[in-house]
């Protein structure tokens, strides 16, 4: 989406990230429902007795207006829509997770309505849902699975690379960018069996090896399109997870 | 005309948080022209502060003992330990003069995004304080931030599985706080906090 000299309200966002920005403001990474990943400055938002201090927090829906054009746009004002409770726990981490992978995956200025509106559902889910009744696992593949497929780099896992059914029985292996490919596989591949392929395709991980499958080739496709970088979130998830 | 001396005093201004080259600049031409005495004692403190002062082996603030005063005096409660994230919150706390228990400092919080775990907080050194048999209760005084919470979480879980009693502060609305002037988040935050009355 090009961006001229513009002014925007009443637009639904989520943080993702704060840094300081000189003396008293900060810059913010937020993704916004119709203009994407963009770059905010929040000028005296670190002062002491600032009202956006308060106001521009991680994993809450906000309603923000801003103006100018280019790398960094200014804020003009910050609202919540309304108040979830503050992630807790393993879910702030998993928060912290999805923010990174966005952060990382999705360029600025790149408007993605249907991949913002999964992940306030995520994050809603998070912030409200009952422990026992949110499965992490599954939460995080199908946003990771929806993610890839709004960014265009879907997977394809109801037919095989030459677009041919699949044999519930027969075993594949996942390449990234090509698909599923008869065969063995060898060493780091992803190797399945078309049954499983067909379940992930579901996102049906009732079966613990499906929902490890399903972890795997997820690591495998995101380090794939990450190139490289790390994701600081999982290391550190993982550190916590030891301690 | 040769700057690179110049050069280098800006460019060791900018070490220091929110300063920017013009800031830089600024504060290095006003130490240069107009106070150079000031900056001859900034100088000497700076030198000073850098081979004598240390982290306390106890509380982990700054300090020229081995421990620091606080943390040797008798008039102490040992059994309490309070963690909190930097020197500033733990002034804060003194100044309520309601505390008299000691304290940690964790110098930082778990930073998930800028890739702040425990090894880079170090936290192998709270469990280490935190094992003192004198110690009864930890309380969890950390900002009520996302990274503050994410922080006080996992220090409750690991300093618990060692059989520990571990607090958190609780949060709500400030004293002398009225409803109608209070931000929705503080509010709905306590709604889903409310305890027993
Ligand atoms: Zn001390």
């Amino acid at each position: 989406m090009t961006t001229g000299k513009q002014r925007v309200d009443g637009q639904p966002a989520f943080l993702l990230q704060a840094h300081p920005y000189r003396e008293t403001s900060l810059v913010v990474d937020v993704f916004s429902r119709d203009f994407g990943r963009i770059g905010l400055v929040a000028r005296g938002a670190k002062r002491p007795r600032s009202q956006l201090r308060g106001v521009l927090v991680e994993f809450q829906p906000l309603d923000l207006g801003w103006f100018g054009a280019g790398e960094l746009r200014t804020l003009a004002r910050a609202e919540w829509q309304r108040a979830w409770p503050m992630l807790s726990g393993p879910r702030l981490l998993l928060g912290y997770y999805l923010n990174e992978l966005l952060q990382r995956l999705m360029v600025r200025d790149d408007a993605h309505p249907a991949l913002f509106d999964l992940y306030a559902e995520a994050v809603q889910k998070l912030a409200l849902a009952p422990a026992e009744t949110v499965r992490h696992e599954a939460l995080l593949r199908g946003f990771e699975k929806a993610l890839l497929r709004e960014l265009g780099y879907g997977l394809t896992l109801d037919h095989d690379a030459n677009g041919d059914a699949l044999d519930p029985q027969a075993r594949y292996v996942y390449k990234p960018e090509l698909g599923l490919l008869e065969g063995e596989g060898s060493g780091d591949d992803v190797s399945m069996t078309g049954a499983q392929a067909l379940a992930l395709h579901e996102d049906d991980y009732a079966d613990a090896q499906v929902a490890r499958l399903a972890k795997t080739l997820m690591r495998v496709l995101i380090a794939h399109y990450l190139q490289g970088q790390e994701l600081r979130t999982r290391r550190v998830f993982i550190e916590l997870q030891d301690l | 005309m040769n700057t690179g001396v110049l050069d280098e005093l800006v460019s060791a201004l900018r070490c220091l948080p929110s300063v920017g080259p013009k800031s830089a600049q600024r504060m290095a031409f006003h130490l240069l022209q107009r106070d150079r005495a000031g900056a001859d004692r900034l100088a000497r403190a700076l030198g000073d502060a850098l081979t004598r002062l240390h982290n306390c082996a106890r509380c982990n603030t700054f300090t020229e003992l081995e421990v620091c005063e606080r943390c040797s005096s008798p008039r102490r409660d040992a059994s309490q330990l309070c963690v909190v994230e930097t020197p500033a919150d733990m002034l804060m706390m003194e100044q309520t003069h309601s505390y008299s228990g000691l304290y940690f400092c964790l110098m930082g919080r778990i930073a998930p995004l800028e890739g702040v775990g425990p090894k880079e907080l170090r936290l192998d050194r709270l469990l280490e304080r935190a094992a003192d048999p004198a110690v009864r209760e930890v309380i969890l005084a950390t900002n009520f931030t996302n990274e503050g919470e994410a922080t006080a979480h996992y220090l409750g879980e690991m300093l618990r599985a060692r059989g520990l009693a571990v607090t958190r502060i609780a949060r709500g609305l400030p004293v002398g706080g009225e409803l109608e002037h209070t931000d929705i988040g503080t509010i709905a935050q306590a709604l889903s906090e409310r305890r027993p009355a």
